[in-house]
């Protein structure tokens, strides 16, 4: 009983790292955030609310990735660096998209700190 | 509602209300001159209509902060207001003071405002924002005696509680800073210096410690959190807000002819800005998140959430947009600024004040929550402010990158007036969006004076 609560707790812990990691690659520690959350993931317990953590902040992350550097490329290889209107829709776009990642992630966060899913009980 | 004399907040909180709709009737008229410049001239020119928008957005914050504090600091005191009395004859001189400034700006020339106030005794006016007469500040400074007299009395006299220590520091570090626009030195430089001491030290200083005891009390009262841990996030979070926004005063001093050493501290110090409102957003979202009970009044709650979302979208992402003194060279002054304040001032202050009255009013009329459907209603009025005002910081950011790549960036310059009409488009979107934003605000007023259903209203216990 004790075992299994203890368990309990350190999934809860990992959860709360893997938020952590997830927040702080999408601010302070891009890149190296990441590699935290891919070696949380290996420590995970199989079906666990550390490994939901673990799985939704890399997959919020990648796409995270898609949505911030992949389209904001697309953006200046279609309008280049040289338009006024590149740099309207690129940093008009990234400052808004980043910041609604930013804010999943803590939302995110505080779902982990306390032991559960995303979703709303 | 505890204690009787809680009720006064309720005078303070309708006045708020009607400066509120003021308010934004004025921005609906500014944002039209901006594209049709001859709109109602030479009635309200556009420098008079800036003035009242601006001026009438201080004024109903100032009576929302006043209205809040009457409401909360008995309660959280644990006793009557020390002089309701004193409460109510300190809002009629505000109104009254307020109200005719206001008018003196509509219907006299301001230079001749400026004569018959007697500036000349004590010369205070035209700087933007103190545009008030100097016997109007004198008022403001009458009031707020007054108005700290009264609560912190009320808060020396009963049980001390971190918000209203919190509370009474930015209450009283709003009155002393405000004693700054007295100082109007001839030297351009130095009066630049020390009007932000009045502006930056206000919005990015004392006043978020207001918002976040406002907040704080209002996630207490309605998320049966203890009272403990909410407290412990109150303290770092003003701790944070000190740290970094005292100094951070130095982004406004890049390229104005202080020392350049401001560059660094400035830049540095502003970029943290954003920590304490990131974690007013951890703060909130925790608190909710670990809710002990379902509060009826839903809507305060939306509220609640919304404030600390947007106050760190608007005062922390959009204030670190452009803070950075290189980034600064170019963006200063721009539409960039306005995208900034806009969404700035809606997120931290005018939101957090509709967050309280969203609260307390049904209380004052001794119902827990109004109404579903005026709950709904004022939802309905949450979303279409937020979601408008989104919008119109977004229009206002699309507008000022333009107008810094072609007026200040681009290889040929563009002249100001030319550039202008060529972000036109954004200004006419920024127009749409502000009309919607009227809209939330009128169902706002008539979420709280359209009848209610009784049969679905939760009385207060006793």
């Amino acid at each position: 009983m004790t075992q299994l609560h203890h368990s309990a707790g350190e999934q809860q812990q990992r959860a709360s790292h893997a938020a952590l990691a997830s927040l702080l690659n999408l601010t302070l520690l891009p890149g190296f955030a990441f590699i935290w959350l891919l070696l949380n993931l290996k420590k995970c317990s199989q079906d666990g609310i550390d490994r939901y953590h673990t799985v939704l902040g890399l997959k919020l992350n990648l796409i995270a990735a898609v949505a911030l550097l992949v389209v904001t490329g697309l953006m200046i290889l279609a309008g280049g660096l040289g338009s006024a209107w590149t740099w309207v829709y690129v940093i008009t776009y990234f400052t808004m998209v980043h910041s609604l990642f930013i804010l999943a992630a803590v939302w995110a966060l505080v779902r982990a700190w306390a032991g559960q899913k995303l979703t709303v009980r | 509602m505890q204690y009787q004399s809680q009720s006064v907040a309720k005078l303070y909180f309708l006045a708020a209300m009607g400066l509120f709709a003021g308010q934004i009737l004025f921005g609906i008229i500014l944002g039209l001159q901006y594209v049709m410049g001859d709109f109602l001239f030479p009635e309200i020119p556009f420098n008079v209509a800036r003035m009242v928008h601006t001026n009438l957005l201080i004024v109903w914050l100032l009576f929302g902060f006043m209205g809040a504090s009457y409401y909360l600091v008995p309660e959280e005191s644990g006793r009557e207001l020390y002089s309701p009395k004193l409460a109510v004859l300190m809002f009629w001189v505000f109104l009254v003071a307020g109200a005719l400034t206001i008018l003196g700006y509509l219907f006299v020339p301001y230079s001749g405002l400026a004569q018959m106030t007697g500036n000349g005794i004590l010369p205070t006016m035209g700087r933007e924002f103190l545009e008030q007469p100097t016997i109007t500040k004198l008022g403001i400074v009458v009031v707020a005696l007054a108005f700290l007299y009264n609560v912190g009395m009320t808060v020396l006299t009963g049980r001390k509680t971190v918000v209203t220590i919190v509370l009474m520091t930015g209450l009283v570090g709003l009155a002393v800073f405000f004693l700054f626009s007295f100082y109007n030195p001839d030297n351009l430089v130095k009066d630049k210096y020390f009007w932000w001491w009045v502006v930056h030290l206000w919005v990015e200083g004392v006043w978020e410690l207001i918002l976040a005891s406002i907040l704080a009390f209002v996630l207490i009262k309605t998320t049966g959190v203890d009272r403990e841990v909410i407290e412990k996030w109150l303290y770092i979070i003003i701790a944070m807000t000190l740290i970094t926004g005292i100094i951070g005063t130095g982004h406004h001093y890049y390229w104005i002819g202080t020392p350049s050493y401001w560059q660094w501290w400035g830049s540095i110090f502003s970029a943290l800005e954003p920590i304490p409102f990131f974690m007013l957003t951890l703060f909130a979202f925790n608190t909710i998140n670990k809710r002990k009970r379902e509060h009826p009044n839903k809507a305060a709650v939306l509220w609640a959430m919304g404030t600390a979302v947007m106050a760190f979208l608007g005062a922390g992402v959009w204030g670190f947009l452009h803070t950075l003194s290189p980034v600064n060279y170019y963006t200063h002054g721009s539409q960039i600024t306005a995208a900034h304040g806009h969404m700035a001032f809606y997120g931290a202050y005018v939101m957090v004040v509709l967050t309280i009255m969203s609260y307390a009013i049904p209380l004052m009329r001794g119902q827990q929550a109004k109404s579903n459907r005026m709950q709904v209603m004022e939802m309905w009025s949450f979303w279409l402010m937020t979601v408008s005002m989104v919008f119109i910081t977004l229009f206002l950011t699309g507008a000022g990158i333009l107008q810094v790549y072609l007026q200040r960036y681009s290889d040929a310059p563009q002249a100001f007036m030319v550039v202008q009409e060529k972000i036109s488009l954004f200004y006419w979107m920024r127009e749409a969006a502000g009309l919607v934003f009227l809209v939330g605000v009128v169902l706002f007023i008539l979420s709280f004076f359209l009848p209610q259903e009784e049969k679905n209203m939760q009385a207060q216990p006793a």
